[in-house]
């Protein structure tokens, strides 16, 4: 039972959404303030979902059904158990169900095969032409991610357990403290760029340009879960960064602030990067991540080596 | 019974069974078809028996009550019963088991599914006798026993795919000119093996690979088990294999059970009969992973679905190479169960691409599509099986790929070349995992979804013999992921390959209680809220008039990724088979019979020179 309730209610798809939606209002109203426009307020992106939930859902006449349905579901579960698995050893909970480094990097990547996977159930052409950019993309910024990780367990001392690599971190400062770590820090943030279709990598939705993409044919409920999980992941991925490069969280006095500064920092960070940058063609995403990302992060493993 | 009548049982009955086929007429297919499937149910039921019992080593030598004790025959027999030597221990019979299971589950299929054009002779005899032969090799503990039992299967394997046009004889060609000289070598192998004086059976062999001689035994015998189970560069009769032999041949011999064989006798080769050094470990690791990005990223440039799924048969096997490779018990059960698990979701693909094939009639991706409207069974399973290779969670592939991960972690903290070398061999088979997700999408997509031709309006999905066989072999899929590290590992794996410490944690069964509860509750959402609500249009193509043609080829995908300078070179190089060591081989073969036809023209002034010279030489060597 009470992992049911880690799955559902804290720290799964209830808190997740809530904490997600703002971090999300967030990043939205910064943008406006950026071009001076009013912007959102604060409860829009809830308001957007339950609008979205009212609203008739089209499915095309082309479209494998059951799969492009399904898809958002599947969406929304991949982010939730990751969101999962991530907070679970933060908030010291444990006897909740755990999952370590390699398990959270595979769910984390659930929510972005199923938009392609129901992009490409839609049967829409242009759906078509944003799947096919968008694992583009993923083949580019998953092998920086890897090595990323690689540097991370390797600096961890060859464990997985994100218990343990908080705990190290807690002890002995966080890994950004080191020049690998600030090394480290670049390719990883790119890839939440990238995995969170912003700009400069939103080139799967990039809605001037192909109408939304993979999302182009996902309306009304499926659009509100496909919405869900991208909320998700906005909590997800700069959780994940903090977890381990940033020393984690800490829920006790004053680290409560610094924890919430850490995340509201990162957030900022991907939407200052989002509003400055003009957007990338696959090519060109393609060479920024397997040639200059993984230079990077290939310079910081070795560093990494070297105890630096 | 005793274990000894058991595993009389597992080789002499299927072995027989193809022989008696052998007598029956080829009008009677269904009656051969029936009765093989019935031979290969009990031999199912013999291997279930044989998995329960305990490891012994078994001499099967019978009749010899029949010789008078005093007869000088029984000296004879008494030196001929170290050959006959038979070893039941848990890794044989894990093998065993799934040999049977496949033999079953396959030639239930091959009975719905063969049809006249591509039917290979005696089909199912042979089918049979291979069954029977992989048993004997996988329980036999004499080396010289089990190149016998080994070397027929290349036979056979020849004797599955039907010449019957000139790319699938040649193919047939190479794979049996691939296979037999692997086995050519194997020999060689055993040969220097018992000129270094060791035991001939494998489980007193414990050779340490110290000098040369040792390290080309294991060389000699380690292309054996590679060309078998397809790992670069022996991989290149894999693909074509799969390109044109019957899907259910492709499914049971390279998906199947060559994976069971090659790895089995690979895991014997690592951690029995050699004691490998660390610059051993090393190279084999370098063939894992290159065999894992190699197979992958060729796989990902193809436009023949077959052909697609050979090239990731080949892929597959570097993750097991890896995983044996690492020699820790932890990277040693990773192999083992990755072994398991591959067998079963390639088999299963290509039971699917022989459906799609049957129905269609079509070898390439963009002449397919939308066919999940009319298919929805194998959709679903193509599904599963596609998701549990790629290493989704909480799908089998995912299960055992973690166990090598982490076996790859683990081994990072040793001292050697290889182990300090560990971050190279996790990212790139995790990157390899990635890649294969990539070119599913290809796959699925290009087949199944899109749309739909109207020639395959009336294709039926509803052959019980065609599709339990699928359901079976997607149910597994999914049960060994769910019940993973509860069980499948702890009951299964474990007993073959020693106890072992986790790094990190995967709790199988609670994640996918989740991911069914969230199905449900999708399910539940779409009902309640959606319930009527749902309206069909035609797709939204910027308020223009959607035209089907007007679409985004999935076969052309990956086109911007095999364009990039360094890959359009490696491409190139790989069409004009430079790669392929078939190629090569035959390239230096012709090159040298040219040379030496040149030699002989024929002229007589020609030879006297030749005589001359040669004499000269002699002459000179004596003087």
């Amino acid at each position: 039972m009470a992992q049911v309730f880690y799955f559902f209610i804290f720290p799964g798809l209830l808190f997740a959404s809530v904490a997600g939606g703002f971090l999300s209002w967030f990043d939205r109203k910064l943008t406006a303030r950026l071009q001076f426009r009013v912007g959102p307020p604060m409860l829009q992106p809830f308001y957007d979902f339950v609008k979205l939930l009212a609203k008739e859902t089209i499915v095309s006449s082309e479209a494998a059904k059951s799969l492009f349905l399904m898809a958002p579901v599947f969406a929304v579960t991949g982010a939730c158990l990751s969101c999962v698995l991530i907070f679970i050893p933060v908030f010291g909970i444990g006897n909740g169900f755990q999952g370590d480094l390699i398990v959270i990097f595979y769910l984390m990547m659930v929510p972005t095969i199923s938009y392609i996977i129901g992009a490409l159930a839609s049967g829409n052409p242009l759906s078509n032409l944003g799947a096919s950019r968008e694992i583009k993309l993923l083949i580019g910024y998953e092998f920086s991610m890897l090595l990323v990780l690689a540097a991370i367990i390797l600096k961890a001392g060859n464990t997985v357990s994100i218990h343990d690599i908080i705990l190290l971190q807690q002890q002995e400062g966080a890994f950004i403290g080191s020049l690998s770590g600030v090394l480290l820090f670049i390719p990883l943030m790119m890839c939440v760029q990238a995995k969170l279709a912003f700009v400069p990598f939103d080139l799967a939705d990039a809605e001037t340009e192909i109408a939304g993409g993979i999302f182009l044919e996902f309306s009304g409920l499926t659009l509100a879960l496909a919405k869900l999980a991208k909320y998700i992941m906005m909590l997800v991925l700069p959780s994940f960064v903090i977890v381990v490069l940033l020393g984690g969280f800490r829920l006790d006095g004053i680290h409560i602030l610094w924890s919430l500064l850490k995340l509201i920092g990162l957030v900022l960070l991907i939407t200052l990067v989002r509003n400055t940058n003009p957007r990338l063609t696959v090519g060109q995403s393609l060479r920024f991540f397997f040639i200059w990302m993984n230079l990077i992060a290939v310079v910081a493993i070795l560093l990494a080596y070297a105890g630096l | 019974m005793s274990t000894q009548n058991v595993l009389h049982m597992v080789i002499i009955l299927p072995v027989l069974a193809g022989m008696v086929l052998f007598l029956i007429p080829r009008q009677y297919f269904y009656t051969k078809g029936i009765l093989a499937c019935l031979a290969a149910l009990i031999n199912l039921v013999f291997s279930v028996l044989l998995f329960g019992r305990s490891s012994e080593m078994i001499n099967i030598c019978v009749g010899k009550e029949l010789i008078p004790a005093t007869s000088a025959l029984q000296a004879v027999i008494a030196q001929a019963e170290s050959f006959m030597m038979m070893n039941s221990d848990g890794l044989g019979r894990l093998i065993v088991l799934f040999v049977g299971l496949f033999t079953f589950v396959i030639c239930v299929y091959s009975l719905g599914y063969l049809f006249s054009r591509t039917r290979p002779k005696h089909y199912f005899s042979w089918f049979m006798i291979t069954a029977g032969f992989s048993n004997g090799a996988v329980m036999a503990d004499h080396v010289l026993l089990f190149i016998f039992f080994w070397g027929i299967l290349g036979l056979t394997l020849y004797k599955l795919v039907r010449g019957h046009n000139s790319l699938s004889a040649s193919a047939a060609k190479k794979t049996f000119i691939l296979i037999g000289a692997s086995d050519g070598i194997m020999i060689l192998g055993v040969a220097l093996i018992w000129h270094l004086g060791y035991p001939l059976s494998m489980s007193s062999m414990s050779i340490t690979t110290g000098n040369a001689l040792p390290v080309a035994a294991f060389i000699c015998l380690v292309i054996g088990a590679f060309t078998k189970a397809g790992a670069f560069p022996f991989h290149s009769w894999v693909p074509d294999y799969a390109s044109y032999a019957p899907a259910s041949s492709s499914a049971f011999m390279p998906a199947s059970l060559d994976k069971l064989l090659g790895i089995y006798f690979i895991a014997r080769l690592f951690n029995q009969m050699f004691i490998l050094n660390e610059w051993i470990t090393l190279v084999m690791l370098i063939v894992g992973v290159s065999t894992i990005i190699i197979g992958v990223m060729m796989a990902l440039v193809q436009h023949n679905y077959k052909r697609l799924l050979g090239y990731h048969a080949v892929s597959q096997v570097g993750y097991m190479v890896t995983g044996f490779a690492l020699g820790t018990p932890l990277g040693i059960a990773g192999g083992l169960f990755h072994m398991l698990n591959n067998a079963i979701y390639k088999s299963g693909l290509f039971l699917v691409a022989g459906r799609v094939e049957r129905h269609t009639g079509r070898n390439m991706i963009e002449d397919l599509g939308g066919l999940s409207k009319v298919m929805p069974v194998t959709f679903f399973a193509a599904v599963v099986f596609s998701l549990a290779i790629a290493g989704i969670p909480p799908l089998n592939g995912f299960a055992s790929k973690w166990l090598i991960y982490q076996g790859i972690i683990e081994f990072g903290k040793g001292e050697g070349v290889a182990n300090q070398l560990w971050i190279v061999w996790l990212v790139l088979a995790m990157f390899g995992s990635a890649l294969t997700l990539a070119s599913f999408v290809k796959f699925l997509s290009g087949i199944f979804l899109g749309h739909l031709k109207d020639v395959y309006l009336t294709i039926k999905d509803n052959r019980f013999l065609l599709c339990a066989p699928q359901i079976l072999l997607a149910a597994l899929c999914i049960v060994f992921g769910v019940f993973a590290a509860e069980w499948v590992i702890p009951k299964i794996i474990v007993s073959v390959s020693g106890e072992f410490s986790y790094t990190g944690v995967w709790e199988s069964a609670t994640v996918s209680l989740m991911v069914a509860l969230s199905i449900i509750l999708g399910l539940l959402i779409y009902v309640l809220f959606v319930g009527k609500k749902v309206r069909i249009d035609k797709p939204f193509m910027l308020g223009e008039q959607a035209d089907h043609r007007a679409g985004f080829p999935v076969a052309e995908f990956y086109k911007t990724i095999s364009e990039t300078p360094f890959l359009r070179f490696m491409y190139k190089a790989a069409e004009k088979k430079y790669f392929d060591i078939y190629e090569v081989a035959r390239g230096a073969v012709l090159g040298v019979s040219k040379g030496l036809s040149w030699l002989h023209q024929g002229i007589l002034p020609v030879y006297m020179i030749w005589i001359i010279a040669g004499l000269l030489i002699m002459l000179l060597i004596v003087m």
